[in-house]
């Protein structure tokens, strides 16, 4: 496999009359790897999957897949889940899979095992000639997953995957994207749960506001952000701790404890000092830094 | 242009309809529907009607005797069964007014339904009363007059000295003997039978098309709100979508028309004609030449995708029922719109109002197919007509994928008229 990206996005950009959507955003997905799609609700990552899947074309900027340009049949190696997801309610499962199959140029004899592969792994085997209607919504989420990859996609894009899901099928997805990365196949998903995303990916884009803020491979952006994230106990209120020069932030946390973030430039050993100096410190301890502070500070950094 | 998904959807769409109750339901029901409305008002009125139990004061002594002969033979067709008199004539009494009040009296108390009186002053004036607790019976009425005026007319005859027997046969009217000539020979066909025919096809057509339209429009607000259609524009461009959608519901429609033209086939068959009572003798039904099927077909395609892709578009642009159809009703209109002209161009398919209707794109597919089905139209009229509705509806299937396109993936708020025009016109 050539390590060229197998999804790259170079500037691109959408806008909705004066609302700017995504505001020139790049990204290189590379191949074989989970990527994470980061950023609040509204951030534009919606609209940078539906310029990815070419349902909307950017207004500027170019969308490249295996290393060129996107050609219309790529629609084929590509499974999409889209965040606002339906089925046909009176169709069979079957059915319906046999139609999402025919719609990426499988005919339906040569879908119909892969179809039922599928339908044996999510536990579903059974309900194949069922009506849609007639099945739990958890059960249409998987049927919808199904849907996403029997057409042995190249790379799967999903939008909000977790959303809406009991935490069973949470896992069973979180095992199958996990399992699709072990074939060699590129999955890219968004999500706005950073947890989600930081234990399965292995490169995020951190979106914010139509741009990308950070965007690289996880365990070097936690590399670049550690050494930044202290944890502290002392009787000292978070409000007051963020007066010590060189404290960018302070989160209190549940357990009583501080969470604190430095500035770049900032001496870890100057800022206990400070701590010292307002009030009594039982620990301080360098720790990694969660993606929730990673964005926080990097949003903060762009800005 | 790929266009094996178009097809792909299409397919989906015509099985998903064809499978369902609904439409197997509808395909019978309609034929039995229209058949019903032409023999169960026939039918209740020959049951309610039979035995109009008549009672006539006779001052003239004659008229009551040639009332009686001619209400045996009516002339007007049909009317015989429907209302049936037992009649009773009567001398007129000494006391009128108190005979009037007795008359009244069994009326009302239901001895009888109605009398009449006939004095040489009603007679002279033409103006001969009919009194009966409901006078809405018009068809009794009807054949009353019918049987009255003959009676009349041989009583002043013979009072005048002439003999009535030789008027009438001197004076005896002629009927129309229609035949209808076309490119396929010269054949009798009455009157009555063009106008079936033609009325047949109209209303199938209209009906056709209005039905298959809002389905249209209804099956593309189910794709947008059930979110499906997002996960068929990542594989699928949206005007494939449209075209498959409007192409699955264009052959469901034709499934449908298919069996019920085949079973007007086999009805107007001239066995089966004569099995059915409700139907005149003296009217004769439609033969279709194949020719006429043709041109349905060509005007139903034609109006199908010019209308659909309307109802797609509207469909598209909003996100429930209520809101698509303020809009639908537009398109609506313009489908109602030929039946206003209905009328005036049976009466003559030849006149200004009736050829400049028809070429009018939105209205060529109903007006010009009535015209057709009344007699074939200068060949140049159809070719234009057909060839400006073709335009229309490309027109018609370009502004409608462009809105269709934009809507699809619009949720929230309805869009405004002048969001739609920008839709239609951003490349």
């Amino acid at each position: 496999m050539s390590d060229k990206p197998t999804l790259e996005l170079r500037q691109v950009r959408k806008c909705y009359g004066d609302f700017v959507a995504v505001a020139g955003i790049s990204l290189a997905v590379p191949p074989g790897s989970i990527y994470g799609l980061l950023g609040p609700n509204g951030a534009g990552k919606t609209t940078t999957i539906r310029m990815m899947m070419d349902i909307i074309a950017p207004d500027e900027g170019e969308v490249r897949l295996f290393g060129r340009p996107r050609r219309p049949e790529d629609r084929r190696r590509i499974g999409y889940l889209p965040e606002e997801r339906g089925l046909y309610q009176k169709m069979t499962v079957v059915d319906q899979m046999v139609f999402l199959a025919q719609l990426r140029g499988l005919k339906r004899r040569d879908a119909l095992p892969a179809i039922r592969d599928w339908l044996a792994r999510v536990e579903l085997a059974d309900w194949e000639r069922k009506k849609v209607e007639e099945l739990s919504k958890g059960m249409q989420q998987k049927i919808q997953l199904v849907g996403t990859v029997l057409h042995d996609p190249d790379i799967v894009i999903l939008d909000e995957p977790f959303s809406g899901l009991d935490p069973i099928n949470q896992e069973l997805f979180k095992e199958l994207l996990a399992g699709y990365k072990t074939l060699g196949k590129t999955v890219l998903f968004s999500t706005h749960v950073m947890e989600q995303a930081e234990k399965l990916c292995d490169s995020i884009c951190l979106i914010s506001r139509g741009r990308a803020v950070l965007a690289g491979r996880l365990d070097e952006i936690k590399r670049r952000f550690g050494g930044h994230s202290f944890r502290v106990t002392t009787d000292t209120p978070a409000e007051r701790m963020v007066s010590v020069a060189g404290i960018e932030q302070a989160l209190p946390q549940d357990d009583g404890t501080v969470k604190i973030l430095l500035e770049e430039t900032a001496r870890p050993g100057e800022v206990l000092g400070g701590l010292v100096r307002l009030g009594e410190v039982a620990e301080f301890r360098s720790e990694a830094p969660g993606l929730e502070e990673i964005f926080i500070k990097a949003v903060r950094d762009a800005a | 242009m790929p266009l094996e998904n178009a097809l792909v959807v299409a397919r989906r769409e015509y099985l998903a309809r064809v499978r369902t109750k609904g439409f197997w339901l509808a395909t019978i029901a309609l034929p039995l529907l229209l058949a019903g409305m032409g023999v169960v008002p026939t039918l209740l009125m020959v049951g309610a009607d039979t035995g109009q139990r008549l009672v006539v004061v006779d001052e003239t002594g004659e008229i009551g005797d040639l009332l009686r002969r001619e209400l045996g033979a009516s002339e007007i067709p049909g009317l015989q069964e429907v209302a049936g008199f037992t009649l009773t004539v009567e001398a007129p009494a000494a006391d009128r007014q108190a005979q009037r009040a007795e008359l009244n009296r069994r009326v009302l108390d239901g001895e009888i339904d109605a009398w009449s009186w006939l004095d040489d002053a009603s007679i002279t004036e033409g103006r001969i009363g009919y009194n009966a607790e409901s006078v809405s019976n018009f068809l009794t009425q009807e054949r009353l007059e019918d049987a009255l005026s003959r009676a009349v007319r041989v009583y002043r005859l013979e009072r005048a000295g002439y003999d009535a027997e030789a008027v009438s046969e001197l004076t005896s009217g002629v009927r129309l003997k229609t035949s209808k000539i076309s490119e396929e020979g010269e054949k009798e066909e009455g009157a009555e039978a063009g106008i079936i025919l033609a009325y047949l096809l109209f209303f199938l057509l209209y009906m056709v098309l209005l039905i298959y339209g809002q389905q249209v429009m209804n099956g593309v607000l189910e794709e947008k709100t059930s979110r499906i259609v997002e996960v068929i524009v990542s594989t699928t461009r949206p005007f494939e979508l449209m075209l498959g959608k409007l192409t699955g519901v264009c052959c469901t429609a034709l499934t449908q028309l298919g069996i019920w033209l085949a079973a007007l086939a086999v009805v107007t068959l001239p066995g089966v004609v004569s099995a059915m009572a409700w139907i005149p003798e003296e009217v004769d039904l439609p033969t279709f030449a194949p020719g006429i099927f043709l041109h349905f077909l060509i005007c139903f395609l034609l109006g199908f995708f010019l209308f659909s892709s309307v109802y797609a578009a509207i469909g598209a642009a909003f996100n429930n029922v209520q809101e698509a159809q303020q809009f639908a009703s537009v398109a609506v209109f313009f489908l109602i719109a030929p039946v206003f002209f209905f009328w005036v161009v049976i009466n003559d398919p030849d006149s200004t109002v009736s050829v400049v209707t028809s070429l009018v794109p939105l209205f060529t597919p109903l007006l010009m197919m009535l015209r057709i089905a009344i007699k074939t139209p200068p060949a140049w009229q159809i070719v234009l007509g057909y060839l400006l509705t073709a335009l229309a509806t490309w027109a018609s299937i370009w502004a409608g994928a462009r809105i269709y396109r934009t809507g699809i993936l619009m949720y929230g708020k309805k869009p405004s008229a002048r969001e739609l025009w920008r839709w239609l016109r951003r490349a």
